[in-house]
């Protein structure tokens, strides 16, 4: 029994194996697009990341993105390699049951200036999806809120805000500070403005007494 | 009368302990049929590979030679299913997103951005309604996407409605749009 398990069994796992690995590790035909070198340093950093288990599919697009604005190769590789590095920053941040989106969100978060500490707060605070948090604390930097009052207003809101009141809440800050306002004092208004309405829903989904 | 038993005997031995006389041109007839028989198909290993495959065989099997195969089996699964990780669940429910942007002078406009490999020809813009407004409608999976306008082939524009990605590395200016609703 044993010499027909080892004649027949072990080459056929073998094969299946060496066939899956093959095809894992098979560079992705859209980074034709790119020159030699980069395709060969992309594709690295590419199976690296594949490797801890990381999103691949962000530092896809992120090349994708450098070779079509006609950014230099070594200007794409440094690109990828700083989100694969805020990708696995984000992982340990978030922890491993952490989506490929959050991942994503959490690197833009992280790039945008906060600490590794917030997200692991937000993820304690909230139970549905970090993806909007992350985005919503990220996209108010960019807009010039100083990180930590961006940071503060957001941990404040996600526990209970739906994603549709933190985009609200972006939107009221973007808007006042259009119309002039500090960012830090936009967004603390919005913030408050913002808790009351999401305590409001909230008092209103509570069954009514008798 | 009859011959007696011993001499029909005696008979029969000599008559077959005398030598048979065979045709001596019998080997050589026999080799070159030989010779002229088709030979075998080899083929080197690979032929061996073949014919091994093609041949049933009977396969007995453990309980832990089962696990072993069906664990190497669950782990090629797996480093297929690691290989396209998206930015959201495959499963994920697409919802249409209507991106627009008033351009009144622009003779082409392309939608570009993580949604279609940054490729400017897969998503071009369509005016609509007024001359100056441009319009295109794409399903997204919930994630984030940094997306751009590509206009005319030589400029790019962020989206005026939405926030601006932070970008130190490309300097072209691009938008980001956030689709929640993803599960973690």
């Amino acid at each position: 029994m044993r010499p027909a398990l080892t004649r027949t069994l072990l080459p056929l796992l073998a094969a299946i194996v060496v066939a899956g690995r093959t095809a894992a590790q098979q560079t992705d035909p859209r980074l034709e697009r790119l020159d030699a070198a980069t395709r060969a340093a992309v594709a690295a950093l590419v199976d690296s990341a594949r490797r801890a288990l990381l999103p691949t599919e962000p530092l896809v697009q992120r090349a994708l993105e450098g070779a079509t604005k006609r950014a230099s190769g070594e200007v794409i590789a440094t690109a990828v390699r700083r989100l694969a590095a805020d990708l696995g920053k984000a992982r340990d941040a978030l922890g491993s049951t952490a989506s490929p989106a959050e991942l994503n969100a959490g690197a833009a978060a992280l790039r945008a200036g906060a600490s590794p500490t917030i997200l692991t707060q937000l993820r304690q605070a909230r139970r549905e999806p970090l993806t909007m948090p992350l985005a919503v604390l990220a996209d108010l930097v960019a807009s010039g809120v100083p990180v930590d009052s961006a940071a503060a207003a957001v941990l404040a809101l996600a526990a209970r805000a739906r994603d549709a009141d933190l985009v609200e809440f972006r939107r009221a800050v973007e808007r006042d500070i259009a119309l002039g306002a500090p960012p830090a004092a936009a967004t603390a208004a919005a913030a408050t403005a913002a808790d009351v309405l999401v305590n409001a829903g909230a008092r209103q989904q509570r069954p009514g007494r008798p | 009368m009859f011959e007696p038993v011993d001499d029909v005997i005696e008979r029969i031995a000599r008559h077959l302990r005398r030598p048979v006389q065979i045709d001596p041109a019998l080997d050589r007839r026999v080799m070159r049929e030989i010779t002229a028989l088709p030979a075998p198909a080899r083929g080197g290993p690979l032929g061996e590979a073949w014919r091994w495959l093609r041949r049933p065989h009977q396969l007995t099997l453990t309980p832990l030679s089962g696990l072993a195969a069906a664990a190497a089996l669950a782990a090629v699964v797996l480093l297929s299913r690691l290989d396209s990780t998206p930015s959201a669940s495959p499963q994920a429910e697409a919802r249409a997103f209507q991106f627009v942007l008033v351009a009144p002078r622009a003779t082409h406009i392309a939608l570009v951005g993580d949604f279609n490999d940054w490729d400017a020809t897969r998503t071009p813009m369509h005016r609509t309604g007024s001359e100056a407004l441009w319009t295109a409608v794409v399903p997204l999976v919930p994630g984030r996407y940094h997306y751009a306008f590509f206009v005319d082939g030589s400029r790019w524009l962020a989206d005026p409605s939405a926030p601006v990605a932070r970008d130190e590395d490309y300097g072209a200016p691009s938008s980001v749009l956030t689709v929640g609703g993803g599960g973690s």
